[in-house]
């Protein structure tokens, strides 16, 4: 056999690298558009928007009246987001909620007899300030920026802390 | 056969050997004894093929989209009796999947057909029965009714307790922060495309595996006689306990033997398969054309009067998130996690030659308390949400 030089590669050893070169191409290739395309919406900024909520000369103070306000939806659908939101009045303090339960997202509702924000998924309880008081959420509900102007309520789409 | 019919099939089997590979499809030797159970298997593949089915057809009409998934449905509920019930036969023939997969499972732990060689069949089984389930859970959002939407918000929101990474992968499969139109596009390529384009080549190697190994893992098969490698056959021991068969190991393994009673898998295997397969989609057609598949009213993310039900297959995890306390949230993906670590996991831990189910309490105890565990947990949910 002749002498060969073990520093430099052999026929076969060459085309082991190849293949395995010619795979990783593909795969990489492949790899980026499509990971960053699943990425993507969420390095998108959400659009900050205002909504009116209504007229809330009509709430009565320390009773959490539900208004429904409509976002924008994510992505391309132009249909709006109608969601439901608690405005509580004490005073010239206005608090507005969001009925998103801090457990699983459920739609929290406002019980009269109960005096409080019931969830009926799995039994989350929040007091009139939105502190949970019972089950399982592990946070307060989230309340929305708001604005009031004379007596017309503007909710702006984030909320006053992260959840 | 007729002689021109004949010309043909040689033909094609001169290019494609179709006669020796129907003969080893059809003519394998299979087992006599304990051949109805092993029916669930095969029912368990007919229920998957009438989903991939009656599927492909739903995807014929269904629109994908929030503002137009349930007019679709809808369209169909008022104005296609046929196009319902194949919707009816998709919902009612998932339902029944859950159960016969189940069954399936139980079946081989109680026998202790996933030990060597068989382990991998075991393994690509844990992973079609997950991919089952996540068909059931993805496919539960699509309809995007009332029970759709919320099933969707709280189920994507299980995987945001995480810990570090939770919110990350919520919004990985919602594409936003909250529900919308592109969790319904993700959920819908996921249920459609992701997990059967995983699933059937899963399928396959299970199927491959088995006929590798032959239809011989189970204990019933070796209590009596048995026939050794060398072709000799080993009578039932006189005794009250029966004899304890060298259990079959690798084909290589000196131990190996194949149980004395066997028959051709067609028509004998395939009569059982049939009858217990035919008798089940009988039962789905029926539920699909009497209860057929329910449409509630569209998704309402601002509704303060709707209480949501979960799936039955979810109602075990539903009842944790009740009975979990909030600082041990993450216990609701721990458990099932584990569970399922712990079935791939199995024939890996419970190595011993025994199969015997009554031979094997450190496997069977731990089995029934988990089995007992999600019935008790469903009992509580069921008994919770509908006030039994």
């Amino acid at each position: 056999m002749a002498h060969r030089d073990p520093r430099r590669l052999s026929r076969r050893q060459f085309g082991v690298l190849g293949t395995q070169v010619s795979g990783a191409v593909v795969a990489v290739l492949l790899g980026i558009p499509i990971v960053g395309f699943l990425l993507s919406p969420l390095f998108r900024q959400q659009q900050a928007v205002w909504r009116k909520v209504g007229d809330i000369s009509g709430v009565p103070d320390g009773e959490p009246t539900k208004f429904e306000v409509a976002f924008p939806q994510d992505a391309w659908t132009t249909a709006e987001n109608n969601l439901a939101v608690y405005v509580v009045k004490n005073g010239d303090n206005t608090k507005v909620f969001s009925n998103v339960c801090t457990h699983m997202q459920c739609p929290v509702r406002w019980d009269g007899s109960l005096h409080q924000f019931l969830c009926p998924c799995h039994g989350g309880l929040y007091d009139i300030n939105g502190a949970n008081v019972g089950g399982p959420p592990p946070k307060p509900l989230p309340q929305y920026v708001n604005r009031i102007e004379g007596t017309t309520l503007f909710v702006e789409n984030r909320f006053t802390e992260e959840i | 056969m007729g002689r021109r019919l004949r010309a043909v099939y040689d033909w094609f089997d001169e290019r494609t050997a179709i006669r020796s590979l129907l003969r080893k499809g059809l003519y394998e030797a299979v087992p006599v004894r304990g051949a109805w159970f092993y029916t669930l298997g095969s029912a368990t593949l007919v229920l998957i093929l009438l989903q991939l089915i009656t599927g492909i057809f739903l995807t014929l009409l269904f629109v994908p989209s929030v503002t137009e998934a349930w007019q679709s449905l809808n369209y169909l509920k008022e104005h296609d009796a046929f196009g319902s019930i194949v919707r009816g036969i998709h919902l009612w023939s998932a339902y029944i999947l859950l159960f016969v997969i189940g069954l399936h499972m139980v079946r081989t732990f109680f026998s202790g057909s996933y030990k060597r060689p068989r382990e991998l069949i075991w393994v690509t089984g844990v992973g079609i029965f997950v991919l089952v389930l996540g068909m059931a859970i993805s496919g539960a959002f699509l309809p995007w009714d009332q029970a759709a939407y919320w099933t969707a918000v709280v189920v994507t929101n299980i995987p945001a307790y995480t810990p570090f990474i939770g919110s990350f992968i919520r919004a990985l499969w919602r594409g936003a922060d909250t529900v919308g139109p592109i969790t319904l596009s993700r959920t819908f390529g996921i249920h459609v495309w992701l997990l059967p384009a995983i699933r059937f080549p899963l399928i396959g190697a299970h199927l491959a595996l088995l006929r590798k190994h032959g239809e011989f893992g189970s204990y019933v098969n070796y209590r009596g006689a048995y026939r050794s490698r060398e072709g000799v056959d080993v009578p039932p021991a006189p005794a009250q306990r029966p004899i304890e068969p060298p259990y079959p190991a690798a084909p290589s393994d000196e131990l190996w033997a194949a149980p004395l009673q066997t028959e051709d898998f067609y028509p004998h295997q395939t009569f059982k398969d049939g009858v217990i397969s035919a008798a089940l989609v009988v039962v789905v057609f029926v539920l699909a054309v009497v209860i057929g598949a329910p449409l509630e009213a569209i998704a309402d993310p601002a509704t303060t009067n709707y209480t949501p039900v979960p799936e039955w297959f979810f109602l075990p995890l539903d009842e944790l998130l009740v009975l979990v306390p909030q600082q041990l949230i993450p216990l609701v993906l721990v458990l099932p996690t584990g569970g399922v670590l712990l079935l791939l996991a199995l024939p890996f831990i419970d190595r011993g030659p025994e199969r015997n189910p009554f031979e094997r309490p450190a496997v069977m105890v731990p089995g029934a308390f988990a089995v007992l565990f999600v019935v008790i947990l469903t009992l509580l949910g069921s008994g919770r949400l509908f006030n039994l």
